[in-house]
Order: structure tokens, then C-alpha cells, then sequence
């Protein structure tokens, strides 16, 4: 077997070690999901429509973020600062294997593992909540394809910056939280960013968080224009580009600084 | 062995800035925007070679920097300066070719995935390692049978037991037959009938792969079987590299002499001969260790025969353990003569 399937294998099966683990991870992501979805239909009881969205497209939305952050902002190695100040990237570093593929296919299994749910578990609250379905053009399918990879590749640069603060400290705590904040509020996960007062809304395309979901739902629910499609775009490839080099920058000096803890 | 050195260290030298915390609250309040920092020379001008085959012993205090130097020579810690060579390669360049060549086991590092047996890093490093089925095979059961861990290699890693646990870790180093190995405290933790079953194992991989191994070791049995050359690092610094036999002539002053009479004798006759460790009374065999000047020690133990109705006696080195504290004890003395001077 290629060593990258093999590691692909392996992370499954870690995964799946304890089932009570298994059930209570889905069980809570289950559980955020139902939430969001039925604030927004508790508050639409009394108005067709508000926020210039419609009930129905409103439930839509959150029901696309939902599946799309399962597969964009889940990460496997948020535990990768103690990996690195603990030392035990040692026992990776010292085998012949590339250290990002590695890191990626671990990514790979992780985020395969949550669409596998997340999709049995959008069957279920399909029947409960009964959201529209929108008949997407196929070039705006593509394109949000794309951008779910640009926004899986975002996800993994920036674990990776993180991660890459346990060669100087092991806490990346403090950051990581920001981070999440943001992600929460920004990412587009509980409301959509275009609620949001206009001035806003135009800051927050500068970041790279509308790219981790809110982006890609707005693409299917034909929401965009072809401006804020090209623009999109190049701001995700730009987020990429320079994410990418802080991640190749910090990794090679945090590499040679690399103190090797522990016996 | 071959003409080549396999390992060639010149020069070798690690530094590390460490973060010196004053001490009590108002220092960690301080330390906020106000912090100083000391260079610790882990490793200083280290140069040695190693041949095809060779057991090399590492030997030194915590801190001494046994460690630092195998995790340069693995690639781990990029040298302050100096160069490493090993098997043609700079261990820094991280080239699979050379990775494929090496292992590191380190005693308090698991690469074991905990919540899996055992068997499935086994095929985890298979892959990773790209070895033939056919060979995997035939060396997975050769390792298993030598250390003799059939019924546990499928049983999760977490509810093996520490030695059970060793055991598979060297599996999973050695299934790619590496020519170099670097073992740092293999030994550690595991009870004396564990450790023997190792050592032996070592020395049979040793002499069946014609592998380059270092080791280091607190426990100076593992370094008196295995290796026939030590170094001894002290402070950073190489203070010793030789035969583990010229470290004892070295600085062994003392030999041990045991004794056992046929009759009972008393303490105060037998210390003129020297220092008596142990002394036991039983009424008919009386037993007693003395230590004698090493040079002088035949002697010693041929008047002992003459003047006492002696039973049996042996003499002996003392414990290495004790010779290497003489040479740490040497080497302080020599560097506060040269800083007094």
C-alpha cells in the first residue's frame, strides 16, 4: 500500500478506536446544527421573510454552511502544537515522509469521516426541516467546488501556522480561540455575513473567513453576482498564496530552531 | 570492519538559548516585557568516527549531551557548527535515502500508535518504509520469534506492558534493517530479566546485520556487554573515547577482594589489609569484602592466604558504575584547577 493510504488507513482506524467517543462527536454536531436550524425557524415564524432573506432560503443557507464547515474547518491537528513543543514530530521527522503530505492526509481522513456523517445526519434533518432546494447553474456548482477545496486549504495553513507556535511555546491556545471567535462569527455558521451592515460586510470579504463556508453557500444559493464571483476568486487565491508562504516561512525557521524535547 | 568510517562528527557543537526566569511572582510579572536568556553549550566540539559494525557506548551525566548528539546525528537538531556526516549523508538534509538507512529509538518516546496494536504500525511502517511484502514478512517474524512477542502484537499498545512495549518498538525501528541504529536508553524503566533479554537481542542484531549502533545507557551493564568502545561525554565535551577495559585500567585504583574463611577471625586483624566494605559473623564461615589498592592487590590477597585460614577468594574490578563516577570526579578536578589557575 502507498504510505499515504496507508497513513490515510491508519488515522480511520484511530478514529474509530472508542465508540462511545464516535457517537458523542457526531451527537454534538448533530446537536449544533438542530440548534441553528430551528433559532432560524422559531424566528420566521411571523414573518415570511426578513433580513431580505426568505424563510425557506434562510434554512437553506444554514443547512449548506452546516454540511460545508463540516468538511472546511474541521482539522485534525489541533492537538499539533504539543505534538512539536513535546517532541514527538521527532518520530515523524526522522521517518522518509513528506511531513505536509503526512500532515494532509490526516487532514484527508478527518474531513472524509465528518462528510460521511455529516451527510447521514443532513438526511435526518432534511425530513425535520424540509429546506428548499434550488436548482444551482453548473458553472456556480464548480465554482463552489473550488472554493470548498480553497477553503479546506486555508483551514490547513492556518492549523498549520498555529501549530507551528509549539517551536517557540507550547500554548497556542490563546490565538486559536481568537481564531474560532472569528470563525463563528465571520465564518457564516449561525447567520449569513450579507445581514450584517453593509461597511461591514465589505471589511469582512477581506479576511479569509467568508471563504471557510458563507462564500461557497451564497455561490449555490445563486447569491453572487459574476463580480463578487471574480473577485471572490482572486481574494480566496490571493488568501492561499499568502497563507501558504507565512506557513513555508515559520515551518523553516521553526524546523531549525526545533529543540527536540524530551529524551 | 571496513576502512571507511560510517559515521564521521567534526567539530560538533550544539547551543541552546534558554529563558532564565527570576524567581517569585514579581519575577513572572517582569518576565512579561523584560527577559534574559544564558547560551547552554549542550554539545561543544565533538569529534569522533565509527565504523561498519561497531557498538559504541555513550556514556555521561543528565544534560551531558548524549542525547543532543544522536539527535543531530538523526537529523532532528540542526548543529550550531561542525559537520555530521553519516552513511554519506548530512543527517540535516533529511533525504529519504538516508532515513531508509537509520532508526532512533528512544526509550520515553513512543512511535507505537497507542489506541492500536502494534501489528498496525508494523504495516503503517511497511508502507512508509516501501519494503517488499516477501521481506516484511520474513523479517516481522524473525523479530517476533527472537523477542518472543507473538500473542501481544495484536493486543492494543495502551494495555501492553512497558517491556511488551519495548519489545514492539524495536520491531517497528528495525523492520527496515537499518545499518545504523542510535538507541538512547532502550533499557530504561524495565526490570534486570527484561533488560538482559534486550541486550542479548542487540548484540544479536549487532552481529546478524553487521548494524552500526550507539547507545546510551544509565545502566553500565548495558555499556559493559554491548560495547566494546565508549565515549564519555562530560559537560558538552568528549572526555573519553577507548576501550571500556582502558577506562578501568585507568581509573580503577581500587580491585575488590572477597573472602571466605574456614574459621571464625576477627575485623580488627583483617583491616590492616585494607578497606572492609562488608564483615559477616556466622560462626563457622566467615565472609568479607575488602578494597585493596589495585596495584598491590595480589600481594594483598596472597599475605591474606598466608596469615588467615582461608576458604576461598576471588578479586575483582570494582562496579563500572563506580569507575566512570571516578572519571566525572577527575574531570571536575581538572576544570576548577584550570579555572583556579
Amino acid at each position: 500500500m502507498n504510505k499515504y493510504l496507508a497513513l490515510l488507513s491508519i488515522s480511520w482506524q484511530n478514529g474509530f478506536a472508542y465508540r462511545a467517543s464516535v457517537f458523542l462527536w457526531r451527537f454534538r454536531q448533530l446537536l449544533s446544527s438542530f440548534f441553528s436550524l430551528s433559532i432560524w425557524t422559531i424566528l420566521y415564524q411571523n414573518s415570511e421573510a426578513s433580513f431580505g432573506y426568505s424563510q425557506s432560503q434562510m434554512i437553506s443557507y444554514i443547512f449548506i454552511t452546516g454540511i460545508i464547515q463540516n468538511v472546511v474547518i474541521t482539522t485534525s491537528l489541533n492537538g499539533l502544537t504539543s505534538t512539536i513543543y513535546s517532541g514527538q514530530l521527532s518520530l515523524l521527522l526522522i521517518k522518509p515522509i513528506g511531513l505536509f503530505k503526512a500532515f494532509a492526509m490526516e487532514e484527508t481522513a478527518d474531513k472524509a469521516k465528518n462528510l460521511f456523517f455529516a451527510l447521514l445526519e443532513s438526511c435526518l434533518l432534511f425530513f425535520v426541516f424540509k429546506p428548499q432546494l434550488f436548482s444551482v447553474m453548473p458553472i456556480h456548482f464548480l465554482i463552489s467546488i473550488f472554493w470548498i477545496f480553497g477553503g479546506i486549504t486555508i483551514t490547513f495553513f492556518i492549523s498549520l501556522l498555529f501549530g507551528a507556535i509549539g517551536f517557540w511555546s507550547p500554548e497556542s491556545w490563546g490565538p486559536r480561540f481568537l481564531f474560532f471567535t472569528f470563525i463563528n462569527f465571520l465564518g457564516g455558521k449561525f447567520f449569513p455575513l450579507d445581514i450584517l451592515p453593509n461597511l461591514i460586510h465589505q471589511l469582512v470579504w477581506l479576511t479569509p473567513f467568508p471563504f471557510l463556508s458563507y462564500a461557497q453557500s451564497q455561490l449555490l444559493l445563486n447569491r453572487l453576482s459574476s463580480t463578487e464571483i471574480i473577485s471572490g476568486c482572486l481574494g480566496l487565491s490571493l488568501w492561499i498564496l499568502l497563507l501558504g508562504l507565512a506557513t513555508k516561512y515559520f515551518w523553516r525557521v521553526g524546523l531549525k530552531d526545533y529543540a527536540a524535547q524530551g529524551q | 570492519m571496513s576502512e571507511e568510517p560510517i559515521i564521521s562528527v567534526n567539530h560538533l557543537s550544539k547551543h541552546f538559548k534558554v529563558y532564565q526566569k527570576q524567581p517569585g511572582l514579581m519575577g513572572s510579572i517582569v518576565s512579561l516585557w523584560s527577559r534574559s536568556y544564558e547560551t547552554i553549550h549542550a554539545v561543544e566540539d565533538i569529534s569522533f568516527t565509527i565504523h561498519a559494525g561497531e557498538i559504541v557506548g555513550f556514556i555521561g551525566q543528565n544534560g551531558a549531551g548524549k542525547t543532543t548528539t544522536l539527535k543531530m546525528l538523526s537529523g532532528l537538531l540542526f548543529p550550531s557548527s561542525g559537520s555530521v556526516d553519516v552513511l554519506g549523508f548530512n543527517p540535516w538534509d533529511r533525504k529519504p535515502a538516508y532515513q531508509k538507512q537509520f532508526s532512533l529509538v528512544m526509550g520515553q518516546k513512543n512511535q507505537l500508535w497507542w489506541d492500536l496494536p502494534a501489528m498496525e504500525t508494523f504495516l503503517l511502517n511497511q508502507a512508509i518504509y516501501e519494503i517488499p511484502n516477501l521481506e516484511f514478512k520474513q523479517t516481522l517474524n524473525q523479530l517476533i520469534e527472537l523477542l518472543d512477542v507473538s500473542s501481544v502484537v495484536n493486543v492494543q499498545v495502551r494495555k501492553l506492558s512497558l517491556g511488551q512495549r519495548m519489545k514492539c518498538e524495536l520491531i517497528a525501528a528495525l523492520l527496515h534493517k537499518p545499518k545504523v541504529l542510535f538507541l538512547d536508553e532502550p533499557t530504561i524503566g524495565l526490570d534486570v530479566v527484561m533488560q538482559k533479554t534486550l541486550r542479548d537481542f542487540i548484540k544479536e542484531y549487532n552481529q546478524q546485520f553487521n548494524a552500526t549502533i550507539i547507545l546510551t545507557s544509565h545502566y553500565m551493564g548495558d555499556v559493559k556487554e554491548l560495547c566494546k568502545r565508549t565515549i564519555i561525554i562530560d559537560k558538552g565535551k568528549k572526555v573519553f573515547d577507548g576501550a571500556l577495559q582502558d577506562i578501568i585500567d585507568k581509573y580503577a585504583r581500587n580491585k575488590i577482594l572477597s573472602l571466605v574463611f574456614s574459621k571464625p577471625i576477627t575485623r580488627k586483624e583483617l583491616a590492616r589489609f585494607g578497606t572492609i566494605t562488608e564483615f559477616s559473623e556466622d560462626g563457622t564461615n566467615d565472609t568479607a569484602t575488602i578494597v585493596v589498592p589495585r596495584k598491590e592487590s595480589t600481594k594483598i590477597a596472597a599475605s591474606i592466604m598466608t596469615k588467615f585460614p582461608v576458604q576461598d577468594v576471588t578479586i575483582e574490578e570494582p562496579p563500572i558504575d563506580a569507575i566512570i563516577r571516578e572519571v566525572f570526579k577527575d574531570q571536575n578536578r581538572a576544570s576548577q584547577h584550570h579555572e583556579q589557575s
